[in-house]
């Protein structure tokens, strides 16, 4: 016979309060943590989408791609010696389209590689995000540093950088814009353990995205969010099992007296918090994927199934934390005190 | 023959800095099958030898022999393993679970003991005690909706319910009035009777002495 199951039955307000605590509390989580691996997708998903791997930069750079100049021949030996490397560049810059509308882009720009999108001169291809703008294939945009004009050859779904679309462009007419003759950056995909090249240095691609500044505020904030709703969820639970002990130190008494195990009294409070907490995260989570499909197209909201998942065991670990070490007071409970001080 | 044996059982409580030692020395042998009743003034000591006896508390110096193994030797788990199969308690109030129901609480009573009936024999067995407490009507009722006797009735099938050894009882009709009282007292008697269950029972009730096999007196922490 489950007496946990029975009390949960017989008080079923005071188990709705704590549960919609919890739910509310891990709703709140959920939306956050969604829009921080939006944003961080919406930021970077130019780098996240690449295959482990390791970026290179200058030394003298210092962790700034914006500042860094890949020298051309070590360029060329390090592209030589490995077949699947990649040298490319990133700089933010706007192209106008035929009705004189500016858009903000990132332009990339790569020495061949099926990582990056491959585009003639003259031709560019961009974020989908742009065809929202009007923007459609065979459409011609300029670039005031630009003395031709780009046709728009197709588009790359999600690929954005600094929140802005990605437009790929071909590397001589890069050079052209922004004056330069070097690329910023190397990438080798697929080694475990980064190589070490003379003036070199080299990045994860996770370690590159926090040189990034933008992207490690952001993410830095949202994180901080994210851990202290947990916190608070998980004080929530302590103090919530700690009041209702308080009014059942009577009940454990008796209980004891007639030998209930302690254990037995703590699988009772386990039971009843994680059946709660099953029950308001499996809310959240459904509701939270609900507002992925009604959220504003502009709002960068992701929330994938592992970060749920993980989500739910942080807070059911965090909730049993919470509730046993406000339950230590069960240990204590004297059965003949709670005899005495007569109840019921 | 002696089912129990209390010999030279000391209990000294610590008031701030002082021992105040309530029982000094209890002598007590209750035998199979009879009830023996505890009186003696407020303060005597009685709830004190009786929780002791019951595995509830321990005693500072002294022998509790149950089944020829002494109880305060034992450690936590082993008294609460016979408190759950071989003692049965009714306190002066009935100490319910609230959000059981009657049938309910004599479940949970035969859990702890590890009966080892299956299912539907526990339900037959907790059908059977009702019907005799006459609470049979009552079973799917909470505590809060019982009156004061019912719920003594209720707490008397607890008690028993898995067919213990021994009875402990502090004062069960302190609660009741004198008719309730009577009713309350004559089905310990033949429920305790019928099923062979040696009883100690701590009373303020001149009336209840005429239930008891053997009456105790109790004076400053001694016997007499
Ligand atoms: N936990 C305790 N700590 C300190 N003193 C206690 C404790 N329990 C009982 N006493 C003292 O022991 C003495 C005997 O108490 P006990 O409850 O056994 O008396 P009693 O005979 O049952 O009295 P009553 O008839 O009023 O129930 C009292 O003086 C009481 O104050
Ligand atoms: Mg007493």
């Amino acid at each position: 016979m489950n007496i946990a199951w029975k009390e949960i039955k017989k008080n079923k307000v005071r188990f709705m309060i704590l549960g919609s605590i919890i739910f509310l509390v891990s709703f709140l989580t959920f939306i956050i943590s969604g829009l921080s691996n939006g944003l961080s997708q919406d930021n970077a998903a130019l780098i996240k989408d690449l295959p482990d791997g390791h970026i290179y930069m200058n030394s003298d750079a210092e962790e700034t791609y914006n500042a860094s100049k890949i020298d051309e021949n070590l360029q060329s030996k390090i592209l030589g010696d490995n077949k699947e490397a990649t040298a490319f560049s990133i700089q933010m810059g706007f192209v106008t389209d035929n009705s004189d509308t500016q858009h903000s882009v990132a332009f990339v720009t790569s020495t061949g590689s099926n990582l990056f999108e491959n585009v003639g001169k003259g031709e560019v291809i961009v974020d989908s995000s742009l065809k929202e703008e009007g923007i459609k294939v065979g459409d011609k945009l300029t670039n005031n540093q630009f003395s031709g004009a780009f046709i728009v050859k197709g588009f790359v779904d999600k690929k954005t950088f600094s929140h802005a679309p990605v437009a790929y462009i071909n590397t001589e007419n890069y050079k052209e814009i922004y004056r330069v003759s070097e690329m910023q950056l190397l990438f080798i995909p697929g080694e475990d353990k980064a190589q070490s090249f003379s003036g070199l240095q080299s990045f994860s691609n996770k370690k590159f995205l926090n040189t990034i500044p933008s992207y490690s505020a952001e993410q830095l904030s949202l994180n901080m969010i994210t851990w202290f709703l947990v916190v608070i969820s998980g004080m929530l639970f302590a103090i919530f099992f700690y009041m209702m002990n308080v009014q059942k130190i009577g009940l454990y008494g008796i209980l004891k007296a007639i030998g209930f195990k302690t254990i037995s009294l703590f699988v009772m409070m386990w039971y009843q918090m994680i059946f709660i907490t099953l029950i308001a995260l499996g809310i959240s989570a459904a509701l939270s994927q609900g507002f992925a499909v009604i959220a504003p197209k502009g709002l960068p909201f992701d929330l994938t199934t592992e970060a749920s998942i993980q989500l739910t065991f942080i807070f059911i670990t965090i909730g049993f934390v919470g509730a046993t070490l406000s339950g230590i007071q069960i240990k204590k409970v004297e059965p003949l005190q709670a005899i005495q001080q007569g109840v019921v | 023959m002696s089912l129990f044996q209390i010999v030279e059982v000391k209990k000294t409580f610590k008031n701030g800095e002082v021992d105040e030692q309530v029982l000094k020395g209890i002598n007590l042998t209750l035998k199979e099958g009879e009830i023996t009743a505890l009186v003696g003034a407020s303060g005597s000591g009685k709830s004190t030898i009786l929780t002791i006896s019951a595995g509830l508390q321990r005693a500072s110096e002294g022998r509790l022999v149950f089944e020829g193994k002494n109880l305060n030797e034992m450690n936590q788990e082993q008294i609460r393993k016979i408190r759950a199969r071989q003692f049965g308690f009714i306190f002066q109030s009935s100490h319910l679970v609230p959000f059981l129901t009657v049938q309910d609480q004599l479940m949970v009573m035969l859990n702890v003991s590890e009966t080892k009936l299956k299912k539907h024999e526990q339900k037959e067995e907790v059908e059977k005690l009702l019907k005799i407490v006459d609470m049979y009507h009552r079973k799917e009722a909470y505590p809060p909706s019982l009156s004061g006797g019912e719920k003594q009735r209720v707490a008397i099938a607890r008690a028993l319910i898995h067919k213990p050894k021994i009875l402990f009882a502090d004062e069960p009709t302190a609660s009741l009035d004198s008719r309730r009282t009577k009713d309350v007292m004559t089905l310990i008697r033949e429920l305790t009777r019928t099923m062979d269950i040696t009883t100690l029972m701590v009373t303020h009730d001149e009336e209840m002495l005429s239930y008891a096999d053997q009456i105790v007196t109790m004076k400053d922490g001694l016997i007499q």
